[in-house]
């Protein structure tokens, strides 16, 4: 997001230097100009802000009522949580890490090409970037599992102190991924840097399979420092507390800070994934032999030749199957990835499908083939990438699983099958709704805007845990069949509503409204 | 006058999105071998017209027959008789421009069509780009590009939406073959463009369209020189 570097641009560092404080301020207040200007662009203001309070209201019952409830902060179940809290407190920055990594620094406050004109500082765009973290089921999922853990483990007495570190470590834990992710993306843009990070992956998976393989991996959380700001939690000496409060504090101001450095240095580099994408050669290929096939050759252009899609299916894939294998999960709870994997990948692009034409989209309306082999062929694409990474999330998870059953066998492959066609269902009826102008060249796009990207990744993630959780139970079953009889049902069920979506697509009027939407990218 | 069926023929057309109505009752007509200009301001309704007549917007109310076929009613007979380059990108940009020749050939039917699709690249200096992707392009390359795709399967009726927007000579050049060309074997070609003096040098007619209708339609010579920008800018206010 941040402006190119000009002619002058020596002469002006050299004066901004000169003015760290100044220009420090300048970031943060444009900040606050950005965030009106995308505040305005907002469709359903009314909706959106009771999104937001219902999303606050959450958040503060999950972090309070569950130190309420029996057994809270009591020597049981209690305790055991708090055991692991400080495995907790580090397993969010690993996954905060993940995420702002994966997005190539976070998200943008202003899309890369409207902002290409205004002059928009990296530190400015690393602030966006960190306040837009939070918009993020996976964030939002992992933080609210902390504090509802956190409230349960320390009980009435200590919950509100507690959640007081637990907010503040948040906030450390964000500005620390980014801080990472700002440096792996400079990294990533100096020659072979790719390489060098993906070999950075290798080795940090392997340290921890390693570590998980020799059955050293609790006593690796057991020494983490984490353990220091978890009984800061629960000092009953105010002034052990309010040292916990302050290390967090501070460590959160100064990552944060401590971002814009290398923030600085990626924005100064050329993004070498996208330009190998459109610089590269890519031969040409035989015709294809139906218009089904070249309208499905053309999207899987579109998805695959994306950086960001190609960036976050990589991450979808492996990640939770490290998570898996590392967990030692079992193959009766394996069902609940494909849900998690398939609800990612949509997210990559699929809740605004028809952003993928991007400004080719006029053209390609242009063409002689009916709406519905338009409609099939994104479905398909869709389905497929979706699937793929299911597939290799289930394979990776498979390592360390043994032999499953019969019964595990048949409730797998009937949560593969039905949460794809839920997703898909899902993606092209949003899709049609609610078509965004987006341009996804860059690794840190979004195809919707951040408060339409929670409430679609919320209620994805919802309706694919329950199917999960469903099959995981049918896995239990002793009749083989029942899973796959229940899949028939539910297949049938998401395919009609894909139809009806389809249906309605073939209206000219509403394919206009979409077309002309998605056109002006 | 040409007594030979019009084979475009727009009547009464309106466009209405929500509360805007983008073309309020515009008439036009545009015969075989004949070349016709579509001028006027931003928001005058010229793109939202060339999008009817591609298929891509539906008319709110009028009829709109291209090379005998209702838009409406028979949308792909339509389509595969038209050529059209889009004002606004017009490309699919993580698909490259052999991906997009192959596309449009093979839904439009076409046999040995590849050594027409080279000479085309050739011609507008795009065959050193031809396997790379089109999100890489500058703006005037995308614009070429959009005319060879428009032109390739050599359409009865070949519309052109700005195609000499930020392009350089050699590709205006160029346009102005194809359009040559289309009119020579019998095509009718629509330009819609700002600018006044391509547009008459490209065009045998040129109608002027001011707040979604149609203002005027004259012989493009009629536009030429001072006189003919004094007259284009009268109709404009």
């Amino acid at each position: 997001m941040p402006t190119a570097v000009s002619s002058t641009e020596p002469v002006l560092a050299r004066r901004r230097r000169r003015r760290p404080v100044g220009n420090a301020v300048r970031a943060v207040v444009d900040v606050g100009h950005l965030l009106r200007f995308r505040a305005g662009t907002v469709r359903h203001r009314g909706l959106s802000a009771l999104g937001g309070l219902l999303l606050l209201g959450v958040s503060a019952a999950i972090a309070i009522v569950p130190a309420y409830v029996e057994g809270a902060g009591g020597p049981d179940e209690a305790f055991d949580v708090l055991v692991v809290l400080p495995t907790a407190l580090a397993g969010f920055v690993v996954l905060a890490v993940v995420s702002a990594a994966a997005s190539g620094g976070g998200r943008e406050l202003i899309p890369r090409d409207p902002a290409s004109v205004h002059p928009i500082s990296p530190t400015t765009d690393h602030l966006g970037a960190l306040l837009l973290a939070p918009l993020n089921i996976a964030w939002l999922i992992q933080a609210w599992a902390l504090m509802g853990a956190t409230a349960f483990a320390v009980g009435s007495d200590y919950v509100y102190q507690a959640q007081v570190v637990v907010a503040l470590w948040l906030v450390a834990g964000t500005a620390f991924a980014q801080v990472l992710a700002w440096t792996l993306e400079g990294v990533r843009r100096v020659p072979h840097g790719i390489v060098g990070v993906r070999m950075l992956n290798v080795v940090v998976f392997g340290v921890a399979l390693g570590l998980q393989l020799t059955d050293q991996m609790i006593s690796v959380f057991d020494s983490l420092p984490t353990r220091w700001f978890v009984l800061g939690m629960i000092a009953d000496d105010g002034g052990r507390w309010l040292a916990s409060v302050g290390v967090v504090l501070a460590g959160a101001l100064v990552l944060a800070v401590l971002g814009a450095v290398p923030a600085h240095i990626a924005a100064h580099r050329v993004p070498r994934d996208e330009l190998h994408v459109e610089s590269g050669q890519y031969a040409s290929r035989p015709s294809p032999r139906s218009d089904l096939a070249a309208m499905v050759r053309t999207d899987r252009g579109s998805v695959w030749r994306a950086v960001p899609m190609r960036r976050g299916v990589a991450v979808l894939a492996i990640g939770p199957g490290v998570v898996a294998v590392l967990g030692n999960l079992q193959w009766g709870s394996m069902t609940i990835l494909p849900g998690l994997v398939a609800s990612g990948g949509a997210l990559l692009y699929g809740v605004n499908a028809w952003c993928l034409d991007s400004r080719g989209t006029l053209w390609r309306e242009s063409l002689p083939v009916s709406p519905r082999t338009v409609f099939d062929a994104r479905a398909l694409v869709l389905a497929e990438f979706l699937l793929v990474a299911s597939l290799l999330t289930v394979a990776v998870a498979a390592i360390r699983a043994g032999v499953p059953s019969l019964p595990e066998v048949t409730a797998l492959i009937s949560t593969l099958l039905v949460v794809t066609v839920q997703v898909v269902g899902a993606s092209m009826r949003w899709s049609f709704k609610r078509p965004y102008a987006v341009d996804l060249r860059s690794s840190r796009a979004t195809p919707a805007p951040p408060s339409m990207m929670v409430a679609y990744s919320a209620r994805l993630a919802l309706s694919t845990t329950v199917t999960g959780l469903f099959f995981s139970a049918l896995s239990q079953a002793d009749d083989w069949s029942l899973s796959l009889l229940i899949a028939v049902a539910m297949l049938s069920w998401s395919g009609i509503r894909l139809l009806r979506v389809r249906r309605l697509w073939e209206d000219p009027t509403e394919r206009a409204r979409v077309v002309t939407t998605v056109a002006v990218a | 006058m040409n007594d030979r069926p019009p084979i475009v023929d727009v009547r009464g057309l309106h466009v209405r999105f929500g509360e805007v109505e983008a073309v309020a009752g515009v008439d036009l007509v545009a015969h075989a071998g004949q070349s016709s200009a579509l001028l006027g301001r931003n928001g005058a309704g010229k793109s939202t017209t060339m999008r009817v007549l591609a298929g891509v917007v539906p008319a709110t109310a009028g009829t709109v027959i291209v090379a005998g076929h209702d838009v409406r009613h028979e949308p792909l007979m339509a389509k595969r008789a038209v050529g059209y380059c889009p004002d606004v990108g017009g490309l699919v940009p993580r698909a490259t421009p052999w991906e997009h020749l192959q596309l449009t050939a093979r839904l439009r039917r076409l046999r040995e069509w590849e050594d027409r699709a080279r000479d085309l690249l050739e011609r507008f200096e795009l065959g050193d780009v031809a396997h790379r992707v089109t999100a890489g392009f500058s703006h005037g390359m995308g614009r070429r590009l959009s005319v060879v795709l428009a032109a390739l399967h050599e359409p009865e009726v070949l519309l052109l939406d700005e195609p000499f927007d930020g392009v350089d000579p050699i590709g205006v050049e160029a346009t102005l073959e194809v359009v040559s060309d289309a009119r020579a074997r019998g095509a009718c070609v629509l330009v819609s463009t700002h600018l006044r003096e391509l547009a008459v040098e490209a065009c045998t007619t040129v109608s002027v369209l001011r707040g979604g209708s149609r203002v005027a339609t004259m012989a493009s010579t009629e536009m030429l020189g001072e006189e003919g920008a004094r007259a284009y800018r009268g109709l404009l206010d």
